[in-house]
């Protein structure tokens, strides 16, 4: 199925901002809010993997239901996990379409990756595992 | 210890009253002084005119204000740009240069000092911070009191002493040098949207009017013994008919300094406008002339305008929404909470245009028109006007009656009937030049006895030599090259050393930044009045512990202080 | 020892009204700040020392030893790119800029990618704004656009608007209506007045159609707007036109999505528009504690506030081309200097294949994404923490920030001025 993905700030990303190799950033940026009605449909339960494909490259997310967001549109805390999909085209602005991509999402059985694990994956060498 | 002589110099000091005489200049570690050692290193100017260093009192160089109109223009960056070669940085902008452009550039224009026309309290750490990356010149900053909620509530309380323990609690705090008014009352009413229309009108909720403000500031100002007088921008600018509000803020000044004015009306060609609308616009050069050359304690300052595009920036916000409502440019607002405000556009002033050419000719008209030149100094209120580059073609204009008859020639045809210019004949001399561009302006600002704007044993070296012999040169006729003379020094020397050569700067500087510390009683301290105190922690957004601006800010420190009579 | 009136270096708030409890070299109780300030000064976990890349190792080596080699890699860079910036003082980023310009570099600071859109917005048509304390005295209205400042700004409300005192307002908290704009019924559309859901990227369409409301046209507009009701389009521009004072504060919502600086030019001109009835102002709700100081402090210094090309001597700005995210897409630059970012966790992945083929130095006080694409990091002084220096907050006010306490760790101003003497003295200055 094709959804809209929407990035940005969570209370919860900002407070492990500073923090960034932690699990507790991982799990935050890995989430992906979701309307329950589109949940059911895919035959997800919360908390459940996802594989999350975009225009350049996929990863593995945890879904999450939320209210907050229509049907149609997911929503993804700003960081590693949403990038590692969102294309860097910019439209000469500078400014990549972070709120903008259409993705397609499916259940998984494997497991989102650590943000080593997504660091070194593109050419990375992680310091402190 | 290092020393400099400039010798065969044809110098012009109008503070010490020195006329075109040819004498040398010795410098000691960077002050006038008597003589110096054969040790010196010597420059022969051979005849070449000699000033003080170039002092602005009115410009907008560094701050909140300034900073958004270069953010907000990249064509203006565009406009002009420079390189980084040896000891100098890039530079970027025409109308609105970087830090490092305007100093440059005024620097190659023999230009030492400057005051920055408009210092919102609130934001001074950023005034402060450009000042830094203003390498060439001494620098000041004239505070903003116009809409400030402490003193409009001590006004309408009649406590005049207390205006001026506000002032100087805020002048100490922010490291600033003068008191400005911009629109005074109307910055505040500009915060709900609303202006006041002239010195009568009250400001919504504060209920004390213009007049108000302008006189208990004065009466302030002069309580402090602050070197400079209050400096107003006054109501009413750009309007058709609104030399009458002119004259009447003028009305209002008693003659309370012998040193000096007691105040100093800036940009005054945008305030000596008749007509009852556009139609009928004209220029009201020479009522305001006339009232000025009857009172001593009047000083203006020209804002000229020169033709070409430039940039408009002011504190007063509401004149620049009625400006963008003209021009439909794009229009950049900025309130500053509990104090004043901020407006910018850019603008084109074109000779086709009969409203920009009569305010072309009104400015000159002003500077012809006042008798001394002590008492009205030569500015466009950089950039309103026009760019500050733009003064050595003023300066021709205002020594040539045959350049401005040319210029004349070329401007809307309907001007003639709405300005007296092409009947006036004078011609200004080199020493009232000098006078306009350095000696009044720094008499204007009270910093000549700390060593400014002249060039006597313990003055500042600051000196500047144009290469141009006056007895070789007609200005009436060789207009083109005093034009180019004053564009470009030969030397400017900035506090004993050659900052500039013949267009180049020569080294990477660093400036001083003048500011006034009044000395006031314990019981007129504001920082241990509760119900300030208590003001300050409930309406401003930021701690009064976070809000003076620290010594760091500060290159070279130089505290002026004064003792208060409260 | 408690240190008061602390300055937070988390986000554009700038709060400066922080009351933090030091042990020794420890910060053991912070007041006031909220959650993701008390978080940002009780961070822990610090890097302890520059570390240097050696193959598939990290090796421990000295500040001196870190400053030439980042001196060294961007000398003999022929397009480096300095990035990042929003995350340290005005200072450092002075030294920055002169860096950049040694080596004709390209320096750009993370507003590329948060408000640039806006700055363009900005520079086409300008920006009536103000400072928050205006709103905060007297906004009988205010508007939360693509902004959710209870996740992302947290004392936003509290502080300057929904909860907070004012002047002119005898009751602000009933007295004050607030709107909140959102694609999401974010946390901050919970305290809402009025909620105006859009359909994802019908920003423009609802800023046009108040517009023409606004103006008098509302005949010309259909029964509903990006899923946004006509009745509910009228109420709200008869609430902006009925207000005293109305102030709108916009977010990444409409700088990141479909239409961008487009979005922000029409929320402008609205409010251009408004002013002619009533007093209006809008403001960017910006991120990193000092983003906007970096906007600053690069405009004083080379006329342009993000995306700066020296690479002809002159400043050249076009973004699009001279900002990072494009530049790194199209494997122009061959080295980086990050300082006060992370750009691996907010960079698309093809900036990233990029960053791990050339060398990397990077000034940052904790290891982050970055880090694993480093071949040098640099560990700092927090700015607000163990350093002092200035900060712009989100509406222009520069605020010097407070030391609260000693860590021994250098500030980025003083490893930027070792690199750059280094670079000097390498270029024969």
């Amino acid at each position: 199925m094709t959804y809209l993905m929407i990035t940005g700030r969570t209370v919860n990303q900002g407070v492990t901002v500073e923090n960034k190799t932690s699990a507790e950033y991982a799990a935050e940026t890995s989430t992906c809010f979701m309307h329950e009605f589109d949940m059911m449909e895919l035959g997800l339960d919360d908390g459940e993997c996802i594989r999350v494909t975009g225009p350049c490259g996929e990863v593995v997310m945890r879904v999450s239901a939320s209210e907050e967001v229509e049907t149609g549109t997911v929503f993804v805390p700003y960081g590693p996990y949403a990038n590692h999909i969102v294309a860097a085209g910019t439209h000469s602005t500078g400014m990549p379409d972070f709120k903008s991509h259409e993705v397609e999402i499916e259940p998984t059985d494997e497991e989102p990756k650590t943000v080593h694990g997504l660091m070194e994956d593109l050419g990375g060498l992680a310091y402190d595992r | 210890m290092t020393e400099l002589l400039v010798k065969n110099a044809c110098v012009i000091d109008p503070l010490r009253s020195i006329n075109a005489e040819t004498m040398d200049i010795a410098i000691r570690d960077g002050r006038i002084v008597e003589e110096v050692s054969g040790a010196a290193e010597v420059i022969d100017v051979h005849g070449m005119l000699t000033m003080p260093g170039g002092v602005d009192s009115h410009t907008h160089i560094c701050g909140t204000k300034v900073n958004f109109g270069r953010y907000m223009s990249p064509e203006d960056m565009r406009a002009g740009r420079t390189p980084r070669r040896g000891p100098l940085h890039a530079t970027s902008g025409y109308s609105v240069p970087t830090t490092y452009g305007n100093s440059y550039r005024y620097s190659v224009m023999g230009y030492t000092t400057l005051l920055e026309g408009a210092m919102a309290p609130l934001e001074a750490r950023h005034t402060h911070e450009e000042f830094i990356y203003t390498p060439l010149q001494d620098t000041m900053a004239n505070t903003l009191f116009d809409g400030n909620w402490g003193i409009m509530e001590a006004i309408r309380d009649g406590d005049t002493k207390r205006v001026a323990a506000i002032i100087a609690w805020t002048l100490r705090a922010v490291k600033g040098f003068g008191v400005k008014l911009t629109n005074p009352g109307g910055t505040e009413a500009w915060q709900w949207g609303k202006n006041v229309s002239c010195i009568r009108d009250p400001v919504p909720y504060f209920e004390v009017t213009p007049a108000e403000i302008i006189r208990k500031v004065i009466e302030a100002n002069e309580l402090l013994h602050l070197p400079h007088s209050v400096h107003l921008h006054a109501n009413n600018l750009g309007t058709p008919g609104n030399y009458t509000c002119t004259l009447g803020s003028m009305g209002l000044v008693p003659d309370l300094n012998k040193k000096r004015q007691t105040l100093y009306a800036t940009h005054v060609q945008f305030h000596a406008y008749g007509g009852s609308g556009w139609p009928d616009f004209c220029s009201k050069s020479e009522p305001i002339a006339n009232f000025v050359n009857m009172r001593p304690q009047i000083v203006m300052d020209m804002g000229q305008v020169m033709f070409g595009r430039t940039t408009t920036m002011t504190a007063d916000g509401p004149m620049e929404f009625n400006l963008y409502r003209l021009h439909h440019e794009k229009w950049s607002n900025h309130d500053v909470e509990l104090e004043t405000g901020s407006g910018i556009i850019p603008v084109i002033y074109r000779r086709k245009n009969l409203v920009n050419s009569i305010m072309w000719a009104i400015g000159l008209e002003l500077a012809l028109l006042t008798e001394s030149p002590w008492q009205c100094l030569l500015t466009t209120d950089n950039p309103n006007g026009a760019p500050f580059v733009r003064y050595p073609e003023i300066i021709a204009l205002l020594m040539s009656k045959k350049y401005r008859d040319a210029e004349f020639a070329t401007v809307h045809p309907d001007t003639a009937a709405r300005v007296p210019l092409p009947a006036i004949e004078r011609e200004l001399d080199w020493y009232e030049i000098a006078v306009m561009t350095r000696a009044g302006q720094a008499k204007a600002l009270g910093i000549q006895e700390i060593g400014k704007g002249h060039l006597g044993p313990g003055a500042y070296a600051d000196v500047a030599v144009y290469p141009i012999r006056i007895d070789e040169v007609d200005p009436s006729v060789d207009h083109q090259k005093v034009i180019e003379a004053f564009g470009q020094t030969e030397y400017t020397i900035k506090r004993g050393r050659v900052v500039a050569r013949r267009g180049e700067c020569l080294i990477d500087g660093s400036n001083a930044t003048f500011w006034v510390k009044p000395k006031v009683s314990e019981a007129y301290d504001m920082g241990k009045d509760p119900d300030f105190i208590e003001k300050f922690d409930r309406y401003y957004t930021v701690r009064m512990r976070n809000y003076p601006v620290q010594e760091e800010y500060l290159n070279r420190n130089r505290c002026i202080e004064t003792e208060a009579e409260i | 020892m408690i240190v008061k009136d602390a300055v937070c270096p988390f986000c554009g708030c700038l709060c400066d009204d922080i009351e933090v409890e030091v042990d020794g070299d420890r910060v053991v109780a912070v007041t006031n700040a909220c959650e993701l300030g008390t978080k940002k000064f009780m961070g822990e976990k610090r890097l302890k020392n520059p570390i240097l890349r050696d193959g598939d190792a990290w090796k421990d080596i000295t500040y001196d030893e870190a400053a030439r080699y980042a001196a060294g890699m961007l000398l003999s860079a022929e397009r480096p790119l300095l990035y990042g910036w929003s995350g340290t003082h005005g200072e450092a980023q002075c030294v920055g800029v002169h860096m950049a310009e040694l080596v004709r570099g390209v320096i750009d600071n993370t507003s590329s990618v948060c408000h640039g859109p806006s700055i363009l917005a900005i520079q086409e048509v300008g920006h009536p704004g103000c400072t928050l304390g205006v709103v905060k005295n007297r906004a009988d209205l205010v508007i939360y656009w693509g902004s959710n400042p209870i996740d992302a700004h947290p004392r936003h409300l509290s502080r300057y608007t929904r909860y907070a005192e004012g002047f002119f307002l005898d009751n602000a908290f009933r007295d004050r209506k607030v709107i909140v704009v959102d694609v999401r019924k974010t946390e901050t559309a919970n305290i809402a007045d009025e909620f105006v859901q859009i359909k994802p990227g019908g920003d423009y369409a609802v800023l046009s159609a108040l517009r023409a409301i606004v103006r008098g046209k509302t005949e010309t507009i259909p029964r509903t707007v990006a899923g946004v009701t006509r009745e509910q389009l009228v109420r709200v521009a008869n609430l902006c036109k009925g207000a005293k004072f109305g102030a709108v504060y916009f977010g990444l919502g409409l700088t990141m999505t479909r239409g961008k600086y487009k979005n922000i030019r029409n929320a402008i001109e609205l409010v251009s528009e408004l002013s002619r009835h009533t007093k209006f102002t809008i403001s960017a709700m910006r991120g990193h504690y000092n983003v906007y100081g970096s906007n600053e402090v690069n405009t004083w210094m080379t006329g342009y506030p993000f995306g700066i090309d020296f690479s002809r001597g002159i400043a050249f700005y076009n973004p699009g081309e001279t900002t990072a995210v494009d530049i790194l897409a199209r494997k122009e630059c061959d080295a980086a200097l990050i300082v006060g970012s992370d750009p691996a966790a907010h960079f698309p992945r093809k900036c990233l294949e990029h960053l791990a083929e050339i060398p990397v130095v990077q000034l940052d006080p904790y290891p982050n994404a970055t880090t694993a694409f480093c071949n040098v990091q640099i560990p700092v002084a927090v700015t607000g923490i163990d350093a002092v220096g200035t900060a712009y907050r989100m509406d222009g006010v520069p605020i010097r920030t407070r030391q609260v306490l000693s860590s021994g760790y250098p500030s980025d101003r003083e490893v930027l001025l070792k690199m750059y003497t280094l670079m000097q003295e390498g270029k024969g200055q």
